[in-house]
């Protein structure tokens, strides 16, 4: 069953194209991850996902509903698609376990005691269970990853994109991360993954999307485009 | 007590003395007001500014109908509006035109209630800025997480952005309560009964200009070093680590409630 639909989308910053005519759906369930060179447009694609950015024109299809239209509630779209940044943008003002409920008391309505349920069981599946009274300033980059996946998967989404989870972190973190992320997939959630752990990409993806100066340029299973024989360009870009 | 039946002194020490001894209650007034209104008119004027703050900071946003559009647009310019003309002219002036304004359609205001009225007016303008500034200093990454989950503006900025911001403007609110504490200086332009007031009252009386106004500056000099001390106690409790970090719940969550 698809859950997403994006068609003949672009997206333009002042004069400058940065996404040209995307075609795209994507399956509920899977695991997509988007890869390609800095300045693709591929974190703006994300972001058009859940409209943080808005489109310029085109349309994105969420369950056949077209969410680039003034009519979709974004607030109610955005607690069922969930986002992870690269610079992880935990709430720091917050300790770990109210990083995780605030969303779900203040968007979904859900109480207290659910909530902080709901946050801790998760927390727990991440492995930072320890540190739920902690101020997340205290935390290093993979622990707060990993809090930052924990707040998005609190909410319960059908999907949830990932802008390079990975890239801000150093070195021996960025394993860390890609288990708890591995350890996550499920068919209960939808992936959408920006990334640049080739590795990661190739084994947990369903499917792959290479892109390049905005636009999609392959698009295919994992041993369909580390096995492409076609493209100069994408072969050196996975450097095989 | 001998003094007091005596007449003043020729020398300065002197001539200060005396008139400390002499007049200590009218100071000691005109100090109480000078505090009142600072106090009143900065605490008057956070709460202004804040509300001022939330028309500055409308952004408008391509899926805004027109009407939407049209009313944010109208916030930040009559708000922005506000912030410059209250910082562009000189508070005296101000005084003058509100006191004096309100007596020639006939409304006499108190003057202590005016005094107050205008520090508040002119304390928003300022702190409306220092507001805005202390929220665009949070980095644009909270915002859009807090929006990614799904919390509208006004939440964003309610639970997540303000109590941040607020943290680093403490120094900033500080420092206008220390200005307001000299500034309301130039109230007795309206006959405000404020320290400075007193003082040229006092050396009215004397004919000793610079005696009655050095004790005048002693004293505003004391009340603001009492209230920096203070205010420096205040921002390093604010800064204590994990200070403002208490327990949201119990180890066991079966527990809660």
């Amino acid at each position: 069953m698809e859950i997403i639909r994006v068609s003949n989308l672009h997206k333009s910053f002042d004069d400058i194209e940065v996404l040209t005519d995307i075609n795209l759906t994507i399956e509920s369930g899977s695991v997509t991850t988007i890869i390609g060179p800095s300045g693709s447009g591929k974190s703006t694609l994300l972001r058009c996902l859940n409209q943080l950015e808005n489109v310029t024109s085109g349309s994105i299809l969420y369950n056949d509903e077209d969410i680039t239209s003034n009519q979709t509630n974004l607030n109610e779209l955005r607690s069922k698609i969930g986002m992870v940044f690269q610079s992880f943008n935990l709430f720091s003002n917050l300790t770990v376990l109210d990083n995780c409920i605030i969303g779900q008391e203040k968007v979904l309505h859900r109480s207290k005691h659910e909530s902080i349920d709901n946050a801790l069981n998760f927390l727990k599946q991440v492995g930072m269970y320890d540190f739920k009274d902690r101020k997340v300033t205290t935390l290093s980059g993979g622990q707060k990853q990993r809090v930052a996946i924990a707040r998005t998967l609190s909410m319960n989404p059908d999907i949830i994109l990932f802008d390079e989870p990975t890239s801000s972190l150093d070195p021996e973190m960025v394993n860390d991360v890609l288990e708890v992320m591995k350890n996550i997939i499920s068919k209960d959630y939808t992936f959408v993954v920006v990334t640049h752990e080739m590795e990661f990409a190739r084994d947990v993806s369903d499917r792959v999307i290479f892109m390049e100066r905005g636009r999609i340029v392959n698009d295919g299973t994992p041993s369909e485009i580390w096995n492409i024989n076609s493209n100069e360009r994408l072969k050196r870009f996975l450097n095989i | 007590m001998f003094i007091l039946s005596g007449s003043i002194p020729k020398d300065f020490f002197g001539g200060i003395w005396f008139i400390i001894q002499n007049n200590y209650p009218l100071y000691l007034e005109g100090a109480k007001y000078t505090l009142m209104i600072s106090i009143a008119g900065t605490t008057l004027g956070l709460f202004l500014a804040l509300l001022i703050t939330i028309f500055r900071i409308q952004e408008s946003d391509s899926r805004d109908n027109f009407g939407t559009r049209a009313y944010k647009r109208i916030s930040v310019i009559m708000s922005a509006s506000y912030v410059e003309f209250f910082r562009g002219t000189p508070m005296m002036v101000q005084a003058a035109i509100f006191f004096y304004g309100f007596a020639m359609i006939g409304i006499r205001i108190p003057i202590l209630i005016a005094g107050i009225i205008i520090v508040t007016l002119n304390t928003a303008a300022y702190l409306t800025e220092v507001l805005r500034a202390g929220i665009n200093s949070i980095d644009k990454g909270q915002m859009e997480a807090a929006r990614s989950i799904g919390l509208t503006r006004g939440q964003s900025f309610r639970y997540i952005i303000f109590p941040q911001a607020i943290k680093n403007m403490v120094p900033a609110i500080g420092n206008e309560l220390v200005v307001n504490i000299k500034d309301t200086a130039v109230l007795s332009v309206i006959g405000v009964s404020e320290l400075f007031y007193m003082g040229k009252s006092i050396a009215g009386t004397y004919y000793r200009y610079t005696e009655a106004f050095v004790t005048v500056a002693i004293i505003y000099l004391i009340l603001v070093l009492i209230t920096t001390r203070i205010l420096t106690l205040i921002v390093k409790w604010i800064n204590i680590p994990n200070k403002i970090t208490f327990p949201t719940s119990q180890s066991n969550p079966v527990e809660v409630n």
